[in-house]
């Protein structure tokens, strides 16, 4: 029988990929990646699939490039392949010439050139290519089911909590971006992005279903071993997708999203360590409002010793007593790009969650909660958001 | 296993300064390409061929390197796809990587064939299985396949343990049928053909499922998918595992209709008239109000059964199950939990049966069907149904009517 895949890879294997074998250097590849994995979310947003349809798409091509080099195989017809077997395999079938259709709307001339002279066929023989090197595998989990199912045990503050996970979903979105499926299982991902959540939100769990004495930590009930360096890696994987640099990007670059430069710094300082190496105010730009300690502080010191900043610039920037706290708490994703919508989806095979409509706070992203039970169309303004927790 | 990098010094550029490989590029690329993960079909050298479904061709096959392991090779149809890999294939693949389970037959992996300038450069795939000996419709088309009673429960209790098992992982089979259950030499039973299955959610908040009920083989299709229910569950597979249970004594299918109308009244004349007070909720049925259906027919199950099925607790279990309101059909729990299962005989191991049937009843009744040596209506249970020839005839009354119209 053929090898079994381990489709999880340590930091080092994933610098050697065939597209770094190829002379692709490792930051380029990482905004392939990404570029194609925003490229997946906009065509699937656009064509009213579901955001576990988008994600299965984005991990399958995320695993793909893990076989083949990004010179061989241009990004977007990769990617629209992707979007067209994920649509298959999640019950959200879309005809492959729709997808195109969408994904051209998106592209340049050049770069849809890529497709060549027949993009349906194009697709069609790259998806035999694709699910040979994807091994047929699937079916794929995504964090956001964990995430739900994790909100659910967690008590305390009903508004907050709300805030947290959306908050936290929106970092999921995010994530795909990133090549963090090819290094955690979901539930790992979405604990981590949980807990980064709960300490931008404020959203501190003191309690939770199922707690017992053996448990520190809400997450001990459903993942082992994690350690608080792991999860912070984890998150700043994300978060640096907040700080790529804006510097030089390549011709056939899509415009990043605009880079709260700011926010993520305090939202680093948040989580960050004294061990961390990292100078999380190396970043913060002229006349961003510093974060006061007041947001820092509730997260720190308590029962996490590991977050007491003991670097000397973080301190100083994080303990400003007298400042007042912001109004409003990191804005970064107020100017979301479009890719940030996901929508749970009316699918069979992961039924949306019920329950009420979010209640969506004014600080994170605000779409109007679809109606209940309204059918799924495109006229809607991008709904968001589970809602049963 | 990564990809020959003489390759990419071969890459063109393409306006827009990107990297493409040209049409030949790519065929060599795919040709020389060591998929890690998706062996070559050729692993395998096929023996013969058993089967030929709707899906695809279904070979025997052995191993090369190791030929005491015997496969059945089931071909993936993609000449007519204008959607690439079909969807039925997809899902197939996808349940049968999640059902892993004594009595649900096992997909090894999947093969590929070579790409090549001879296929166009379009690889075909296999599903690849262990191999079963037999099936149950070649097995109970063979009158010298004799089942004792326990030998009976040993095969219906793992049929319904296999139901169970998929139902409990929210999988629907939608093709229940002896031909579609096969039996190890070890007399293990195996769940096969998952290429009309699917998840099923149980409905929330007033949503309504919209499944096709184009599915199971019209002999074995239960009276709410002929009736036009889109949102139908478990009880699908447990109407088909009845009227397999039955057929266990009558040797083939208790109820052959030609077509839906008919279906339906060999139906009622076994199970009595459908009726919203037999079963409530039944006029809200799309075809309900559509079809003529017989009036004023008793519940027979058990009278009609007797003569074939001695057995009391046999005759029980199948009027359980053999239930007009999918709601009131038994489940496979409480199936397995009937006194048939847990009563003298106690089910008892096939396999000493199995031996003195060596030849494969693929073989049996691919070499039967060729000569036609197989009964198929002339057995006495169809006979008895189709003397009446009134009661049937007035099951033809509705064949006018269109039912296609989906
Ligand atoms: N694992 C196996 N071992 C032995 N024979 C098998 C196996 N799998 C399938 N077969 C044979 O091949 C036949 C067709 O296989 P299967 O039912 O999976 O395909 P299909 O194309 O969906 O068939 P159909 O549409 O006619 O039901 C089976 O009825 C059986 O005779
Ligand atoms: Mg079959």
């Amino acid at each position: 029988m053929a090898v079994t895949p381990c489709w999880y890879f340590d930091k080092k294997e994933l610098r050697i990929t065939p597209s770094s074998l190829d002379g692709i250097d490792y930051d380029t590849e990482l905004r392939y990646r990404k570029d194609g994995a925003r490229f997946i979310q906009d065509t699937g947003t656009k064509m009213d699939l579901g955001y576990n349809t988008m994600a299965t798409g984005v991990v399958y091509f995320h695993r793909f490039y893990m076989f083949h080099s990004f010179r061989n195989f241009p990004r977007y017809v990769t990617a629209s392949c992707c979007l067209f077997l994920a649509g298959k395999v999640e019950e959200t079938p879309k005809k492959c010439k729709d997808i195109i259709k969408a994904a051209k709307g998106f592209l340049t001339d050049a770069k849809f050139a890529t497709f060549g002279d027949d993009p349906k066929e194009e697709v069609m023989t790259l998806e035999r290519i694709l699910l040979q090197t994807i091994k047929f595998d699937l079916q794929v989990e995504h964090p956001y089911y964990f995430l739900l199912k994790y909100a659910k045990c967690l008590k305390g503050d009903k508004q907050k909590l709300q805030k947290m996970v959306q908050m936290a979903w929106t970092f999921v979105n995010d994530s795909l971006c990133t090549t963090l499926c090819l290094q955690w299982e979901p539930e790992v991902i979405a604990v981590a992005l949980m807990y980064l959540a709960g300490k931008l939100s404020k959203f501190e769990v003191m309690d939770w279903t199922g707690r017992t004495p053996k448990h520190l930590r809400w997450w001990d009930m459903f993942i082992e071993d994690v350690t608080m360096d792991l999860l912070e890696d984890i998150c700043h994987q994300v978060l640096d997708l907040y700080s790529q640099p804006q510097t030089n990007p390549m011709p056939d670059s899509p415009p990043l999203p605009p880079a709260p430069q700011i926010q993520h710094a305090s939202v680093r300082a948040a989580i960050t360590h004294s061990e961390n190496t990292r100078s999380p105010i190396a970043t913060i730009v002229q006349g961003a409002p510093i974060p006061t300690v007041s947001m820092i502080g509730k997260t720190v010191g308590k029962n996490d010793s590991k977050l007491v900043s003991t670097n000397g610039e973080l301190s100083k920037m994080i303990v400003d007593p007298l400042k007042p706290p912001p109004l409003e708490p990191p804005s970064m994703f107020v100017h979301a790009p479009p890719h940030h919508h996901s929508y749970p989806p009316p699918s069979f095979s992961q039924p949306p969650p019920s329950g009420p409509p979010p209640t969506t706070g004014t600080l994170y992203p605000v779409y109007p909660p679809p109606p209940q039970g309204a059918p799924y169309g495109s006229s809607r303004p991008p709904s968001y958001y589970p809602s049963n927790i | 296993m990564m990809p020959n990098s003489s390759i990419s010094s071969m890459i063109n550029p393409v306006p827009g300064g990107f990297y493409k490989m040209n049409t030949k590029e790519k065929e060599k690329y795919i040709e020389e390409f060591d998929f890690p993960f998706c062996d070559e079909a050729s692993k395998y050298e096929k023996i013969t061929k058993i089967g030929q479904g709707t899906f695809g061709e279904v070979f025997k096959a052995k191993d090369r390197k190791n030929p005491a392991k015997i496969v059945a090779m089931k071909k993936v149809l993609m000449d007519n796809e204008k959607e690439g890999f079909p969807i039925t294939a997809l899902r197939e693949i996808k349940i049968l990587q999640l059902l892993k389970h004594e009595n649900v037959v096992n997909l090894i992996e999947i093969c590929r064939t070579r790409a090549t300038l001879d296929n166009k450069y379009r690889s075909t795939f296999y599903l690849v299985f262990d191999f079963c000996e037999h099936d149950l419709a070649g097995l109970l088309s063979n009158v010298n396949v004799k089942f004792s009673l326990g030998e009976i429960k040993r095969v219906i209790q793992q049929l319904l343990n296999g139901l169970y098992y998929i139902h409990s992982n929210k999988i629907l089979h939608r093709d229940m049928k002896a031909a579609n259950v096969l039996i190890t030499k070890n007399g293990i039973l195996k769940l096969a053909d998952f290429g009309l299955a699917r998840a099923f959610s149980q409905c929330k908040n007033g949503q309504v499922n919209r499944y096709t009920n184009r599915v199971v083989t019209l002999w074995y299709r239960p009276p709410e998918l002929l009736l036009g229910d889109r949102n139908y569950g478990p009880p699908v597979d447990l109407w088909g595992a009845g009227c397999i249970m039955a057929e266990m004594w009558t040797r083939s299918p208790i109820m052959q209709g030609n077509t839906e109308p008919q279906q339906l009244a060999l139906i009622s004349q076994l199970c009595g008239s459908i009726t919203p007070e037999t079963w409530p909720g039944v006029e809200s049925l799309e075809l309900y109000n559509k079809i003529e259906l017989a009036r004023g027919q008793k519940r027979k199950v058990k009278d009609r059964l007797k003569p074939y099925v001695k057995n009391p607790y046999a005759c029980d279990l199948l009027d359980k199950l053999l239930v007009l309101d999918p709601q009131k059909r038994c489940d496979a729990d409480a199936a397995l939990n009937h006194d048939f299962f847990w009563s003298e005989p106690m089910p008892c191991d096939l396999s000493k049966m199995l031996a003195q049937h060596t030849q494969s009843m693929f073989e049996f009744t691919m070499q039967s069907r060729r000569q036609g040596v197989l009964r198929q209506v002339n057995t006495p249970w169809i006979a008895y149904f189709f003397n009446r020839k009134t009661a049937v005839h007035e099951g033809l009354t509705f064949y006018r009517l269109d039912l296609r119209s989906d």
